[in-house]
């Protein structure tokens, strides 16, 4: 299927009024590619997908698909399909109503129907359900029979609005891995709108970081989470996010807490910078920074200890085997290579 | 012996409380039939009583213009409507006045509202002006339509008439003409309770669904079709029975616009029960072509009431 779902995006913006959405956002999603918009709540990356799907216009720039400038074709004609996050089955139809209804429009022959419904609910694992009605599933049944419809049409692209916010934690896990197989098995391209980041990096090849209607950064998730490109996503990405930290920096070392600590820095000088270490990359080691543990959340497998570091709060992740106890007085470092440095001002990547 | 006594103990005990809140059930329930006999015996006089007393007097022969003849008659009267000519034509015209009414009712309301709810602005202005012409006596719209409409050369109908070249027409005298003008007018008044029953529940129904279908590759028809006019079919169920249920009792328009005529072209069976008993004084007759209009109207809400259960 390649050469087919190609998607770019050139300086959106969409205006609510006064209200910005979108303040130019451009970007590019490569054929068979399970992208991520990523972002919080109100951050544009649900309009972004409307805009895509051409359920809403943008208010300036122009959108491609395929090499084609699609900007003021109607959703009709873009050939896409969406799961919505309401999964907006039609409450009046059977699933197999519903999941046939986008071949029917397309004046499929009813005799090619039927196997092609029967195909795709299979896929999603709903084969046995055909004859309900959608107020009669759970709202994990619901999702297959909305991607079921989805998958049915062979569409060029493949929408969906966070998909999995309303099943509950166990069916999120396991759906989240299946979804990702069939996207692999059918080889379209994927576009997924998510907040929660770990789904995003769990499933994208790359994903796009949406704050107050802009794009902050593009990357494979490994990318994204290694070299956060600003202050805002640092603290975004991550679960427990990273630590942000102010710190006077002189010729490759930052001071925190009083001690001194090397970084991989090549500027020379001296400025304020906010530092950022993840809890991971911190341990606890016999000389470093000094602090008292506060708290310890224990995980199971690892554990999150809030250390007061003379009056910083740091959070730091730890292995089981070397929990210390609260009121425990430790030392934690962290390896030059970890230590991500930022400009107050800019609040961008140093 | 002993653990029988316990167990009758035991029996004893349960029972006590069981009787109790028995007592106080019956207490309660005492209670709750007072308050509601006040209501249920004015029901009881203002409806149940006159009915009855309807079905009574059409078993005798009352006719006023000829007391001396008075007397019970068993069910001669409804052998005589069967025979009657004049009660099955004017059968026929409540059938067509009702099915004509409540169908330009539904599709003109549905119209209206898919209109209305594509409006972005000035929505809350529509309903209020479109509500108006329920909220007035039916009795009050007869006469306007009467006067102010139809009347001829000044009526407004008439003078558009004239004006598109049409000519003056006697809307309400020609036979054909005036049973036209009572089901616009009829129409006319009603189909803002359509309106408002079918806009409300389009808005209730969900826009994401929409969206889907389009992406689907639904054209607007086929939303219309396939999507909309399903999800109201509860809502236009509704009130074509509450609309044909009013259409098939009719009265007070035609009454004061034709009162029946001219001769008896827009006589629906309400109006020639009225005219048989308070015009003819012929009571018995009247009453029971009451009735047999209370018959129709039953057998046909049976039969939509059963269609909407159908599905």
């Amino acid at each position: 299927m390649s050469g087919r779902g190609e998607v770019r995006f050139e300086d959106i913006i969409k205006m609510h009024g006064e209200f910005a959405a979108l303040k130019g956002v451009n970007f590019e999603i490569k054929p068979g590619e399970f992208f991520a918009l990523l972002g919080p709540s109100g951050s544009g990356k649900s309009t972004t997908l409307r805009i895509l799907a051409g359920l809403d216009a943008p208010t300036a720039g122009h959108v491609y698909i395929d090499g084609k400038d699609v900007t003021s074709v109607d959703a009709r004609d873009r050939d896409i399909a969406m799961v919505f996050q309401s999964y907006a089955l039609y409450p009046h139809m059977t699933v197999a109503d519903n999941i046939a209804f986008p071949l029917e429009m397309a004046n499929m022959p009813r005799a090619k129907i039927g196997p092609a419904v029967v195909d795709a609910a299979r896929k999603v694992k709903i084969d046995h359900l055909l004859d309900r009605k959608p107020g009669q599933l759970s709202g994990g049944q619901q999702q297959r029979c909305a991607l079921a419809r989805a998958i049915v049409r062979k569409a060029r692209l493949f929408l969906l609005d966070e998909p999995l916010s309303n099943l509950d934690a166990k069916l999120r896990l396991e759906t989240r891995a299946e979804l990702k197989k069939l996207q692999r098995s059918l080889g379209v391209t994927a576009v997924y709108v998510t907040h929660d980041q770990e789904e995003a990096m769990t499933l994208a090849d790359r994903m796009a970081v949406f704050m107050a209607g802009e794009i902050q950064q593009v990357g494979t998730p490994a990318e994204v989470f290694a070299k956060p490109n600003s202050i805002e996503i640092a603290g975004f990405i991550g679960n427990p996010p990273m630590n942000l930290l102010p710190a006077r920096y002189i010729n490759g070392d930052i001071t925190i807490g009083g001690r001194w600590l090397k970084t991989t820095a090549q500027l020379a000088g001296e400025r304020d910078v906010i530092v950022g270490l993840r809890p991971s990359a911190l341990r606890i080691v016999a000389d470093g920074i000094n602090g008292k543990v506060d708290l310890i959340e224990d995980l199971g497998d690892s554990a999150i200890l809030d250390i007061d570091c003379s009056g910083t709060q740091i959070r730091a992740r730890v292995n089981h085997d070397n929990v210390p106890r609260e009121g425990d007085a430790i030392a934690i470092a962290a390896r030059p290579q970890d230590i991500h440095l930022f400009d107050p001002t800019t609040r961008k990547r140093l | 012996m002993a653990p029988t006594t316990d167990m009758a103990a035991a029996a004893a005990a349960a029972i006590v409380p069981n009787d109790f809140s028995r007592v106080l059930a019956q207490r309660e329930r005492r209670f709750a039939a007072a308050l509601l006999a006040p209501a249920f015996l004015a029901l009881l006089a203002t409806t149940t009583f006159p009915l009855m007393f309807l079905v009574w007097t059409s078993a005798f022969r009352m006719d006023l213009a000829m007391p001396f003849a008075n007397g019970f008659v068993g069910f001669e009267n409804y052998q005589a409507l069967l025979t009657d000519e004049r009660f099955w034509s004017s059968l026929l015209l409540s059938l067509v006045y009702t099915a004509s009414t409540v169908v330009l009712q539904v599709v003109i309301g549905l119209a209206l509202a898919l209109l209305v709810m594509d409006m972005k602005r000035g929505q809350g202005w529509f309903r209020l002006i479109a509500i108006l012409p329920v909220v007035l006596s039916p009795a009050v719209v007869g006469m306007i339509w009467r006067t102010f409409m139809l009347a001829p050369e000044f009526g407004i109908v008439d003078f558009l008439a004239i004006n598109a070249g049409i000519g003056s027409k006697n809307w309400l005298g020609d036979p054909l003409l005036a049973m036209v003008s009572v089901i616009a007018i009829h129409t006319w008044q009603w189909t803002p309770f359509a309106f408002m029953v079918l806009l409300a529940s389009l808005a209730a129904l969900p826009e994401d669904i929409y969206e889907a279908a389009r992406l689907d590759r639904a054209t607007a028809w086929q939303r219309f079709r396939r999507i909309t006019l399903p999800l109201l079919r509860p809502a236009i169920v509704m009130v074509i029975i509450m609309r044909t249920m009013v259409a098939l009792t009719a009265f007070a328009a035609i009454f004061t616009v034709t009162a029946g005529g001219p001769g008896t072209a827009t006589e629906i069976l309400n109006l020639y029960a009225y005219r048989k008993s308070f015009t003819e004084l012929s009571i018995g007759y009247g009453s029971a072509l009451a009735v047999a209009l209370l018959i129709v109207t039953v057998i046909i809400s049976g039969v939509l009431f059963a269609l909407r259960r159908a599905k």
